[in-house]
């Protein structure tokens, strides 16, 4: 069963690897197998400074582990569905059964075996202690192992059964791009808490072996020190703690073969009546940005990366004004890192919408209303936070200085941003995964290296916008000219508001001209 | 108003009919297609298709699965770029005037999306506005589409959650906003319930009766042979019967017409012999 299982994953595998894919994979594999390499040889340095230093690093490098299986499905997918349980709903297996194959499927693949080698690392240092903690180590590492990989599977699981709605996915969606944003706070207290662990302190220690990722490190430190009753103990509660995973585990899979993934109740549009919608006026560009801010507030997708977008914009000024250094620098802008995010982020809107460009196509005139429409709606949303933090932060940073720079630049940005979305969701768009019946996680990308290429235009782009205001802003400054530097607002006002035109024409233009081949290009390959 | 679908009956007969000579625009048929060709890569979707689809008529494509309904259907009102031939709808060409055509016509895809997070209202006021008509029209026209599709009671339901049924009436309503004189459909039956589709029936043969052309794709005989009175029979990207449906068909079933036009052989019959022994 189990042999089955894994032989058809790795042709699942093989069969959906090629080019770009094969190269991304085999990058990915690349620095999973040296993660796994240095958590090896950390735990193996500090087993080397003494058995209580090594069981505290090995306790928090499991830790790590463990934290990677739980977010990093979140993060990059859904985690491992290339075996989907519903495929073998119809056949006679019992539910643990069909969980050990499916466990054992899940083995074979990169993630697994890089925490295999990381935790080999436990193994290796125990050598050094004797023959008895060596072979407590090979078994509480196989224990851990199962914990950890069953706790993933749980945990993810179980999210995916409350998850697997429509409303559910879109909570899903936010969920990953907020756990996406998680390694700032995270690298912060990594960095407070990394001093703390090499002083081994006790109480941090003693927390770490209680943890369940620590009883594999406690058990062979206990063989080590002769408590045998730790020893005993630590293996009884692992495999305690893997049977109740793997009963956890199958219940779960009853549960999601047994349960339709759809909606039971209809969702609810809200207000029948939009209060903004009133106040747009009743012409096709106006029926487009009514279109697109509804878009914008309930496509979970569209919500989430403007959302993380705003959130990065605000919170690496804020970071880094708590960091101290150049905070009364980076705070004032922090309007102009909120466009300039949102707008790299933003740039697929063709994209996001998937086929239903087709509508914009055969409506005779609707293509200057849509890249029109598409352009004022960004701007209704993200203009108005942009311009309040451009007009408080430099105010509560106490720089007025920054004023003229804020806002001459903030409208070139604006304008620029707005024009430059959509040429490169007309020139370049990609397709996007389904959403429907699709993970709740997968988010799709530009596909291989495009996808920097992409960025490093757009800040070149943003930055040629704003260059006749900055250099205004500059020679004002040499100057010590306040007059020079306040000029830069209406330059800014005028660049902004041709590039936004200019840019728009174009796009529309190349709607207008290769509809169909956009159309084909924003098609789901699958 | 004048029923011109006499002559365009006759401009069907004899199989394939004149093309060339250009129809002044009272007479141009509803959608003419001529030397429709479209590869991608090394597969050639569709070879050469020929159509005419005379005004007043309710005309039915069939075809097995890929043989290239969809691809021609979407060559036809402008969502698919084709690599030659041309596409006149009441005579105007599709490819040359793209504004002026798409006027006179309503889309039906399948398999498309909509603009998923709207409701079904917001989606038709959406619609209409974009197509340049009035509010007070677009409310009213909504109101009455919803009404006849039986779609008020999913009034604050995001298309996004509609059931299939429910999407292609939705659709189908989008296509109807604009008063169009031809309706180009694309399997508007698959995955709709009997009463519904009966609605959509009733609606699309309205629509004929009071002087407009239909053209919808299907694989599903019966529905063509009771609902149209032409038929074309397209295989492996080639058309290889047009024409009155009773034409067509020459005395059998449409269906044993169809198996037979498209050199299909029902299979079956033969091994297996371990199955229920």
């Amino acid at each position: 069963m189990v042999g089955v299982l894994i032989r058809m994953k790795l042709r699942v595998l093989s069969h959906s690897l090629g080019g770009a894919r094969a190269a991304s994979f085999a990058f990915g594999a690349l620095v999973g197998l040296a993660a796994g390499g240095v958590s090896l040889f950390l735990v193996m340095l500090g087993y080397q400074n003494g058995v209580s230093i090594g069981t505290t690093v090995a306790s928090v490098m499991m830790l790590l582990w463990t934290i990677g299986w739980l977010i990093g499905p979140i993060i990059m997918g859904g985690g491992d569905e290339t075996l989907r349980p519903e495929n073998f709903a119809l056949l006679p297996l019992s539910p643990t059964k069909l969980a050990f194959g499916l466990l054992g499927a899940s083995l074979a693949g990169v993630p697994p075996v890089a925490t295999v080698i990381a935790f080999l690392g436990l193994v290796v240092g125990a050598l050094w202690l004797g023959a008895l903690p060596a072979i407590v180590a090979v078994v509480t590492a196989v224990l851990a192992l199962a914990l950890t990989v069953l706790l993933s599977r749980v945990v993810v699981g179980a999210l995916g059964a409350v998850l697997g709605s429509r409303r559910g996915k879109d909570l899903g969606v936010l969920l990953a791009a907020l756990a996406g944003l998680s390694y700032l706070p995270l690298r912060y207290a990594g960095e407070a808490l990394a001093p703390v662990i090499l002083q081994n302190n006790p109480v941090l220690g003693g927390t770490l072996r209680w943890l369940p990722t620590g009883w594999a490190p406690a058990a062979v430190e206990g063989a080590a020190t002769g408590n045998w009753l730790a020893v005993i103990g630590a293996v009884l509660a692992l495999a305690a703690a893997d049977g109740l995973l793997l009963l956890a585990y199958s219940r779960l899979l009853v549960l999601r073969l047994t349960t339709p993934q759809t909606n039971v109740g209809p969702a609810k549009a809200g207000r029948v009546k939009a209060s903004g919608r009133s106040l747009l006026p009743a012409t096709p560009v106006g029926a487009v940005i009514g279109k697109e801010l509804r878009l914008w507030w309930r496509d979970a997708r569209r919500r989430a990366m403007l959302l993380t977008s705003v959130l990065i914009g605000l919170f690496i000024p804020v970071f880094s004004s708590a960091g101290g250094r150049g905070a009364l620098v980076m705070l004032p802008f922090a309007g102009l890192w909120v466009v300039g995010f949102s707008m790299l982020q933003v740039s697929n809107l063709y994209g996001f919408d998937g086929t239903s460009v087709w509508h914009t196509i055969v409506t005779p005139g609707a293509a200057r209303a849509d890249v029109r429409g598409r352009q004022w709606a960004w701007g209704l949303i993200v203009g108005p936070i942009a311009i309040v933090a451009g007009l408080v932060l430099p105010g509560v940073a106490g720089s007025w200085w920054a004023y003229p720079w804020v806002l001459g630049v903030l409208p070139a940005m604006l304008g620029g941003g707005a024009g430059f979305m959509l040429l490169l969701s007309v020139y370049w768009a990609f397709p996007m995964p389904v959403q429907r019946g699709s993970n709740p996680f997968n988010q799709g990308n530009r596909p291989g290296c495009s996808r920097g290429l992409v960025r490093l235009l757009s800040m070149l782009f943003l930055l040629v916008i704003a260059l006749p205001s900055l250099i205004l802003l500059i020679v004002g400054q040499i100057a010590h000219n306040p007059v020079l530097s306040w000029i830069a607002v209406p330059v800014g006002l005028a660049t902004g508001g041709f590039a936004a035109w200019w840019l728009g024409r174009l796009a529309e233009r190349r709607l207008l001209a290769r509809g169909p081949e956009l159309l084909a290009q924003v098609k789901a390959a699958g | 108003m004048i029923r011109t679908g006499r002559e365009g009956n006759e401009l069907d007969t004899g199989g394939l009919p004149a093309y060339g000579q250009q129809q002044s625009a009272e007479q141009a048929p509803a959608l003419q297609i001529t030397g429709l060709r479209k590869a991608f890569n090394t597969t050639v979707a569709v070879d050469d298709v020929q159509l005419v689809v005379p005004r007043g008529s309710f005309f039915g494509l069939v075809g097995p699965n890929g043989a290239g309904k969809t691809t021609s259907l979407s060559m036809a009102v402008g969502l698919l770029r084709p690599d030659a031939g041309t596409v006149r709808i009441f005579g105007v060409d599709v490819w040359e005037s793209p504004e002026r055509a798409k006027a006179l016509v309503g889309v039906l895809p399948d398999g498309m999306a909509l603009p998923e997070r709207l409701t079904g209202r917001e989606l038709l006021t959406y619609t209409g506005l974009l197509r340049g008509l009035d509010q007070a029209t677009v409310a009213a026209r909504a109101a009455e589409l919803l009404g006849v599709l039986e779609l008020v009671d999913a009034e604050r339901t995001l298309v996004i959650d509609y059931s299939a049924g429910m999407r292609k009436k939705i659709g189908l309503a989008t296509a109807l906003l604009h008063a169009p004189k031809l309706l180009v459909l694309d399997e508007p039956f698959e995955a709709v319930d009997p009463v519904s589709a009966s609605t959509i029936r009733t609606i699309l043969q309205r629509f004929v009766a009071s002087g407009g052309a239909v053209v919808l794709s299907s694989h599903v005989m019966e529905l063509v042979e009771k609902l149209c009175d032409h038929v074309a029979v397209i295989t492996r990207g080639r058309v290889v019967a047009s024409g009155p449906v009773e034409q067509v068909r020459g005395g059998q079933s449409l269906e044993q017409a169809f198996v037979h036009l498209v050199g299909g052989r029902t299979g079956g019959g033969e091994g297996l012999s371990w199955l229920a022994s």
